[in-house]
Order: C-alpha cells, then structure tokens, then sequence
C-alpha cells in the first residue's frame, strides 16, 4: 500500500505517488484560461477526465491525499471516498519531484492568474461602491473648494477679470454637473450592495461607511460604537472624544438641536449597525422599520429631555 | 552621474551597494527594472546598469540592514517567499537583491495595493504578485514552488504562527532563511514590546536557529528584525497544525 497524492501545480494536476516515481501530470484544463480558472475559481472547471480515469484506476489499498481542500471537494464530488487534505509532511515528501516550470512560462502564469483575481475581486458590486464612494468625496472636497475660492476672489471693475470670473464659473458648474451624475451613480449602487443602511442613514453616508470599514463583512461585524466614531478625526480620550464621524452628515442629523447631535449619532449608531449587519448576513428588509424608530427619537430629541 | 562609481558591493550580497557619504553610509540595490521609480526613491544609472536607494526610513529591511543585521539576506539567483508585499516598496528591492534570475513570489490580500504591485510586477521581471491571504498557504500552493527563503512583513496578531507555517509549507528545507518584520503594535496591548519580542522569539526558537534580533527604531518604531535559519524540527509535522486560533479583534481582511 502506499500514497498517492493529488496537488495542483502551474497549468498542470499532478499524481504523485510516495515511495518516489516519477508524477504524472494532467492539464488543468483544456486551455491555459482554463487553468488559470482552476486557479482562482476552483470550483469553476472541471477536473481532466484523464485525471478522473487514472484516479478511478488506483488500486484499493492506494490513499488518497489531496494537496488543497478545493482538489479533495472537487475529487469527492465525482466519488472518490476517504481523500483528505495532505499533511505537511506529507505534501514535502512529493513537492520536490514536481517538475519546475521553465521560468517565463511561469510568469506568464503567475501574472494572468494576477490579472484575473485582481479584475474578477475589483468587479463585485461592493469594490465598484467603495471606489465610487472615495471618488464622490474627492470631488465633493474639489467643488468646495472652487466655491470658496470663488467666494474670496474680486473681479469688480476689471473686464479681464470678470471675464477670467465667468469662465471660471463655466468650469465649475461643468464640475457640479459631473459631481451630480456621481452621486446619482453613487446612490444607485449603495442601495443595490447596503439597502437597509442607505435607508437609515442615506446613501452617500452609508457608501462612505462602506469606504471606510473596508467592505459589507467588516462593516457588519463592527460595533455600533466604534462605526459612531468610523472617520471622525479627533482623537479618543475619556474627556472630550469626538462624539461622531461620518455620521455628522447622515440623514436627519441637521433636524437635532446642536447639543443633542452627539446623543443622536449614538442612537443612530446603534441602528446603523444593525442594518449593516443585516445588509452582511441576513439581506432582510428591515430599513422601514429601523427609519421608524430613528424618526421616533429624532421627535424626542428635539422636545428635548422629559 | 558618476556617483555609481563609488558604489562597493555590501557583505556577501553582490547587488547591495554601500556607498560611504562624507557624514553617513547609503545603501542602494540594483534594480532588475527601469526607471521611472517605483515610490518616488533616488535612481542612479552607470554604464548601463541602474540603481535605486533603499531607504531605511521607508523600508524595514533596510532599516534592519542599517542596524545591523548578520543574518542572511536575499541572494542573487534566489527564489523567495514576500508575505505582506503591499504595494511592494520592500518586495521590489528584495527582487532587485535575487536578480533577473531569482523570483520573488508576493503574497498581498488586500485589493488596492495588490494593483499596484500588479502594475509594478509587469515591469519588475523578477516580481510574481499572488493576491492571497498568508493564513491560508494552500490556496496558493499552486503557485509557488519550494523556496530558498521566506520574508515576512504581516501585520497581524497572528504574525509569527502564519510565517512558521508558510515556512514549513514552503521553504526548500533545513538551512533556508526566514526573515520577520516584527511589528509588535499590531500584536495587542497584553504585553509591551519587548514582551512581544521575547514571544515571537519563544516562538521560533524550536523551529529557527535565531541570529539576534534587531530593534528597528527610530526608522520603524516597535518594530524588530527576527529570523534565522530553519531547524529540521521546522518541517516536523507536531508543529504544523492547525493555526491557533485569533486573538481578539478578527483582522477584517477580505478573501480574493
């Protein structure tokens, strides 16, 4: 009896056997996109046929030991009994023998495989929110500051000026123009990846939640305190921390007194976390309600204390 | 530029440059690629050949170079394992060091500055990006080969478990180097810094015969150099189980 160890390598599957023989290599599929499919998406392709055959062929006392969890899934799936991942040990005892690929061929397949992850995990709804969010608060820091350079510049009196002004002008409403198509785009993609969070605290505040968490999973499993202080600059200290961050421009936060917006963003905070974490896990429609108990304490807060 | 003239080769590394200035020493690595710079670092061309200066204050490598480090370092010719490669400031000089022959695999999980070491590497011939996360070596098995040496930058709680396991994974064998970025901010408040170091090294010293560590500040503050060369006891099966499990706060790093 001996072991037989299946592990992927490069383009090719390879069957080694222990005690040394040399391994038998299988294509990972039938073209290299194929192969670097496997890579990234194993469950995408098919194990080689040929693979599947010589696998169906070893002898019953032969174990089976598989070098990765996704190759043990995909040979149990077609029936292969009792495989199990490979133990370090194990593994080192055929990874030496695998034949090294020569070295362009291997960066070739290196950097497609790169190419590929880095396009297929950039093009999910979540990345394609977060970047939008980080573009939305760049431009909107750009229109303010035009306008308040607009707002300090003297043009009276002078034709060049006023002149240099009104063009000047052209080119900054062209800029809210394109700032306005980004936050509709913006808007439009915060409801479709957090539906419950942008319906607590507004789009563009939970899409800069988003941003700022890093992703939908992070964001979810954060505490309602800690998201409360999510992109507030001041430092935390038991005197005078800050009190809120990105919340300050949530939704509703300008119809609280001054003084009681810190108690607001508290509140807020505590729902916000629980509509992301819905928005995580569960994908529930659970914003309706939430919005109710946010109005209801907004109405109390500006009755102010009982 | 004339400077490069001045340039003598540093210890055993045949593409690490001292260059002694009047009031201090630089050093500079040859590059494997062309200009312009990769994160805004001096470049200096003689006779064809081109070098870029390697920065203690940007890079930990460096700075554990400069403070004297006498353990191995990256070779020409070498194929190496880069943990937490970013957007690959250190992982670009460390593939200057293996040269056009040597390879270096770097291992990024985070998307962002995994395309920029994406773009990097298309010109960097000897620099493979892997977008992975280190905690998780198979997933990358199939794309890296047994190496000459592992180099670990993670800043992580579980820093020190996660390079012993990639090392029992993937280095060549007894005698192969392992390198550790030690940063001990990110391994909790529970003990100070020098608690932290004397864990890490509790930690290796069964599985790596230890050089002295070297404390990175003032260019990297809690930061220390560990590593040393692998024991046979490192590919011992007893110690390369499952990871222990995370301490404290999860490490929010997404999956590719």
């Amino acid at each position: 009896m001996g072991t037989v160890v299946v592990v992927a390598r490069g383009t090719s599957i390879y069957l080694a056997r222990d005690p040394p023989e040399l391994p038998a290599a299988f294509p990972r599929g039938p073209d290299p996109d194929a192969a670097v499919l496997a890579q990234i998406d194993p469950g995408a392709v098919a194990l080689p046929p040929d693979l599947v055959e010589a696998v169906r062929g070893l002898k019953s006392d032969d174990h089976l030991l598989a070098g990765d969890g996704a190759l043990a899934r995909a040979l149990s799936r077609i029936g292969v009994r009792g495989i199990r991942e490979a133990t370090v040990a194990e593994l080192r005892a055929v990874l030496p023998r695998l034949p090294l690929a020569p070295a362009a061929r291997e960066r070739e397949f290196a950097l497609r495989v790169a190419r590929a992850a880095l396009e297929r995990a950039l093009n999910s709804p979540e990345e394609v929110l977060i970047t939008l969010a980080r573009e939305e608060e760049r431009v909107e820091r750009a229109l303010g500051r035009e306008d308040r350079a607009m707002a300090s510049f003297l043009a009276a009196g002078s034709p060049a000026l006023r002149e240099y002004r009104d063009a000047w002008t052209e080119t900054r409403d062209r800029l809210e123009r394109h700032h306005g198509r980004l936050v509709a785009l913006l808007e439009r993609s915060a409801r479709a990846v957090v539906p419950n969070l942008s319906t607590v605290v507004g789009e563009k505040a939970a899409a800069r939640l988003v941003a700022a968490a890093g992703g939908v999973a992070p964001l979810g499993r954060m505490r309602s305190a800690r998201l409360q202080l999510l992109g507030s600059r001041r430092r935390p200290s038991p005197e005078r921390g800050p009190r809120y961050g990105l919340l300050y421009r949530a939704a509703r936060m300008n119809d609280v007194p001054l003084g009681r917006r810190g108690a607001y963003a508290r509140s807020l905070a505590a729902l916000a976390a629980i509509a992301a974490r819905a928005d995580a896990t569960t994908h529930r429609e659970i914003g309706p309600m939430l919005v109710a108990r946010r109005d209801r304490r907004v109405e109390a807060l500006r009755r102010g204390r009982p | 530029m004339s400077r490069a003239r001045s340039f003598r080769p540093f210890r055993q590394s045949p593409r690490l440059f001292e260059v002694r200035r009047a009031d201090r020493s630089e050093l500079w690595t040859e590059a494997v690629g062309a200009p312009p710079p990769v994160y805004g670092e001096r470049w200096a061309e003689s006779e064809g050949r081109y070098f870029r200066a390697f920065d203690p204050a940007r890079s930990k490598l460096s700075a554990a170079i400069v403070r004297g480090w006498a353990g191995d370092l990256p070779s020409a010719g070498d194929r190496w394992l880069y943990l937490g490669a970013a957007s690959g400031t250190t992982a670009s000089h460390v593939a200057d060091l293996v040269g056009p022959d040597g390879r270096v695999l770097a291992v990024e999980p985070s998307v962002r500055p995994f395309a920029r070491l994406l773009l990097l590497a298309e010109r960097w011939p000897s620099l493979l990006p892997i977008l992975g996360d280190a905690r998780e070596p198979r997933s990358y098995l199939p794309l890296v080969p047994l190496v000459d040496g592992l180099y670990s930058d993670v800043a992580q709680p579980d820093q020190v478990e996660l390079v012993r396991q990639n090392a029992a994974f993937f280095l060549r064998g007894p005698g192969a180097p392992v390198l550790l970025a030690l940063k001990t901010p990110s391994m909790g408040r529970d003990a100070s810094a020098q608690g932290h170091l004397k864990r890490a090294e509790e930690l290796l010293a069964p599985v790596l015969e230890l050089e002295p560590s070297v404390r990175l500040d003032p260019f990297h503050r809690g930061h220390y150099f560990v590593g040393g060369r692998a024991r046979p006891e490192l590919f011992a099966d007893a110690l390369t189980g499952a990871l222990s499990p995370r301490r404290g706060r999860s490490p929010g790093r997404r999956r590719p």
